[in-house]
């Protein structure tokens, strides 16, 4: 697409917003929340509008906000836990603060500068620079910051404690010593690696992206695979079928230790049998140990990056910020926003909520995770050997995980890298990449 | 034959009243005679209102089909852009290769078991009752709780009969399977909206009058060809009705396959109705309403398809 090409929309967009909303108004007003602009109530209150749909921490978010609101009195902040960000935007009333994952979705709004600039906030300086960098490798508004980053989560392979040392088995540090570990559980009778294809974004989170980051780095790879756009292909400089060969290989062999009912099974499923003991390993990020923890909750477990070279050097782990904070340019509120950021970085409370929730602070001279269940991640997040997942990268109109299944079925990996770039150039004919 | 020939004439007699009542009618109203006001009453309100929630934003949501719209922010005319990379994009060719297939066969396997339950039932068998409320069950259950409960039956209860029993086919879930997963969703969606099917086709069954059968019987006619003869042309109306709606239901595919599913083995299953809605969460927003903008005019063809292939075949009394 050539960028000047559709300028001269034929009906401008304001006069065409007006006049369909003017006929949805009645019947769409009553489903808004408490909008922000209809807050300045009496005695010069101010209520902001705080946007975090995380479901395992709303409550823990519910707590800060009250004690915010006790420290500055004159604000008072509402908690609005939707769990589609996007109706918001698209009303144009998106919430004062926002708190979100961020991820190719909350890129787009990045993109296309819907989130004000933060860099001129005194905690700005205070975020790991290593980490801070991490939000830029999904998309960026030139000359600005437009996310704080939160919390990192650290993910890695699972592995179950009691059963490695009844074998006597290392943690692998090299690839072929991972798999001489999974013959050895394979021929005492223990499934290796508990997968659970059913839910398809399990498959991209642990086996798609362990298998690549600590071969290919993710963040360099998509920025050239951008710069191509649609010259993508075979002969290309980077592409999925020449980068990602030997990492899908990797994954082929990983996919042979499966469950043999891993077709058939889904996430709960995966916390279910692990939690009892049915697998010795299971490629899983931190948010599956409380479910695990719910079906055992003295299962000894700890967290290995997955190595897929000869190089033990080479071993990183999986990140990703989790969540970070954004104020949008169309809050009416900016400096009172702005209070409510600086006091949610604050390192006491920022610190706090990452310790209590088994995640990594992105603050300089932050405590270590103190959760024996991820202290095999804790180095490697702080020399910042680590990724951002590769699958994070493709958008979800390329259906990564189905495309997974099939390729773990069949084992044509290649092919499925060949669609992978040939769905990639179709996206970038249409700029639909981010 | 006399009771044939009977019908025969009051039918006809039944012809000419009706159409000279209609020919009656739009006389009255070309003489200027105002119509009945209270019609005004009940019909503007609901025209207002499928007017502001489906036929506006059906509007907007074709003119964003023209544009690159995300949702929100700045957008520029495309023209016809997206309607050319949806028609290269064998994912979105695929999906509706899937859900033109699939609703295909699951309407004439719908349709055949709701028919031959409906005469089952309205023949006097035991229990007919009882039985017509245990069918109709399945249609008052959420599609997507029928979903996971089938989901489960196909991944642990089928594979685990069918090892024990040695069979092995099924041995594995046919859910993992991308050549076999399909027939998973046209199960349920069959065994879901048979219960519908099978009240219009009693309906239309009862509507038919006793003598007839009688009669034919008395010439020699075998229940076979009172089927094919009597049953079928006098419910053809039924059976248009049902075949519609089953199709038109069976296009829109999304609660089932997201529960037993999720659009795989690979992308094996995945219907046009699960791509529009991807577009949502994936950022594809205008191309993805180019996609429905597609769909709701192929659904529409196929209606108007069905309505002309089976215009004049209904007989009536």
């Amino acid at each position: 697409m050539s960028p000047g090409s559709g300028r001269s929309a034929p009906v401008s967009r304001r006069s065409f917003l007006a006049g369909s909303a003017a006929l949805v108004a009645l019947g769409v007003a009553g489903c808004a929340p408490s909008s922000a602009t209809s807050s300045s109530g009496g005695g010069g209150g101010v209520t902001l509008r705080f946007y975090e749909q995380k479901q395992e921490v709303i409550a823990y978010f519910d707590e800060l906000l009250r004690r915010f609101e006790k420290e500055r009195p004159g604000i008072t902040v509402v908690h609005d836990s939707t769990v589609a960000i996007a109706p918001q935007f698209v009303r144009n009333e998106p919430a004062d603060v926002g708190c979100f994952n961020d991820n190719l979705e909350l890129a787009r709004y990045i993109k296309r500068g819907v989130l004000g600039d933060l860099s001129d906030l005194p905690s700005a300086q205070t975020v790991r620079t290593d980490i801070g960098e991490l939000t830029d490798q999904y998309a960026t508004y030139p000359g600005r910051t437009s996310v704080l980053p939160y919390s990192l989560a650290a993910a890695g392979v699972i592995y179950n404690k009691k059963i490695f040392a009844e074998h006597e088995l290392p943690v692998p540090e090299t690839w072929s010593q991972f798999v001489d570990i999974c013959d050895e559980l394979v021929a005492a009778g223990i499934t290796p690696i508990y997968a659970t294809d059913r839910d398809t974004w399990t498959l991209w989170q642990g086996l798609f992206d362990y298998s690549v980051g600590s071969l290919v780095a993710p963040g360099e790879f998509f920025r050239r695979l951008k710069e191509l756009g649609t010259d993508v292909g075979p002969d290309s400089e980077v592409s999925f079928e020449k980068d990602f060969a030997v990492p899908m290989e990797r994954a082929k062999t990983i996919s042979s230790y499966f469950n043999k009912d891993h077709a058939v099974r889904a996430y709960a499923d995966g916390n279910l049998a692990f939690g009892k003991g049915e697998a010795a390993m299971y490629l899983q990020g931190p948010w599956a140990l409380s479910q695990i923890a719910l079906v055992d909750p003295d299962l000894e477990i700890g967290t290995f990056p997955l190595p897929v070279s000869e190089n033990p050097e080479d071993r990183q782990a999986r990140v990703n910020i989790d969540l970070g904070l954004w104020i949008p340019t169309a809050s009416t509120h900016q400096d009172e926003a702005r209070e409510l950021v600086e006091f949610l970085m604050r390192p006491d409370v920022l610190n706090a909520y990452n310790a209590d929730n088994l995640a990594y602070s992105t603050l300089k001279d932050a405590p270590p995770q103190q959760d024996e269940r991820l202290a095999g991640l804790q180095d490697y997040v702080d020399r910042a050997a680590f990724y951002q997942g590769a699958g994070t990268f493709v958008p979800t109109s390329i259906p990564l995980g189905n495309y997974l299944q099939s390729a773990i079925r069949s084992g044509n990996f290649q092919g499925m890298l060949r669609q992978l770039d040939a769905d990639w150039r179709r996206l970038a004919g249409r700029e639909a990449t981010v | 034959m006399t009771d044939t020939t009977m019908y025969q004439s009051t039918t006809a007699a039944g012809r000419t009243s009706s159409a000279g009542r209609t020919g009656g009618r739009s006389a009255r109203r070309a003489n200027g005679r105002r119509v009945e006001p209270l019609y005004y009453v009940f019909l503007v309100p609901t025209l207002l209102i499928f007017t502001a929630f489906v036929i506006v934003p059906a509007l907007i949501g074709i003119f964003y089909s023209l544009t690159d719209y995300v949702g929100f922010g700045d957008w520029s005319f495309l023209g016809l852009r997206n309607y050319a990379a949806l028609f290269s994009d064998p994912r979105i060719l695929e999906s509706y290769g899937f859900t033109l297939g699939f609703a295909l066969v699951t309407v004439v396997v719908a349709q055949t078991i709701a028919l031959a339950l409906a005469v089952a039932l309205t023949r006097r068998i035991r229990f007919a009752t009882t039985l017509r409320t245990v069918f109709v069950i399945p249609m008052v259950v959420s599609g997507i709780v029928v979903a996971y409960v089938f989901n489960f039956l196909f991944s642990n209860s089928l594979p685990a009969i069918a090892t024990a029993v040695g069979f092995g086919p099924l041995e594995e879930s046919i859910l993992g399977n991308p050549d076999l997963a399909w027939l998973s969703i046209v199960i349920v969606s069959a065994w879901q909206t048979i219960p519908g099917a099978l009240l219009v086709y009693t309906a239309g069954l009862t509507s038919i009058p006793n003598d007839l059968y009688e009669a034919s019987a008395l010439d020699g006619a075998t229940p076979w060809r009172q089927f094919r003869s009597i049953t079928v042309p006098l419910i053809a109306g039924f059976i248009l009705i049902n075949t519609i709606l089953g199709v038109k239901g069976y296009l829109g595919v999304y609660d089932v396959i997201v529960g037993l599913t999720g659009g795989g083995p690979g992308t094996a299953t995945s219907s046009v109705a699960m791509t529009i809605f991807g577009g949502f969460t994936g950022g594809d927003y205008a191309y993805q309403m180019a996609n429905a903008t597609v769909f709701l005019v192929v659904t529409a063809l196929i209606s108007v398809a069905q309505i002309v292939a089976t215009r004049g075949r209904a007989v009536q009394l």
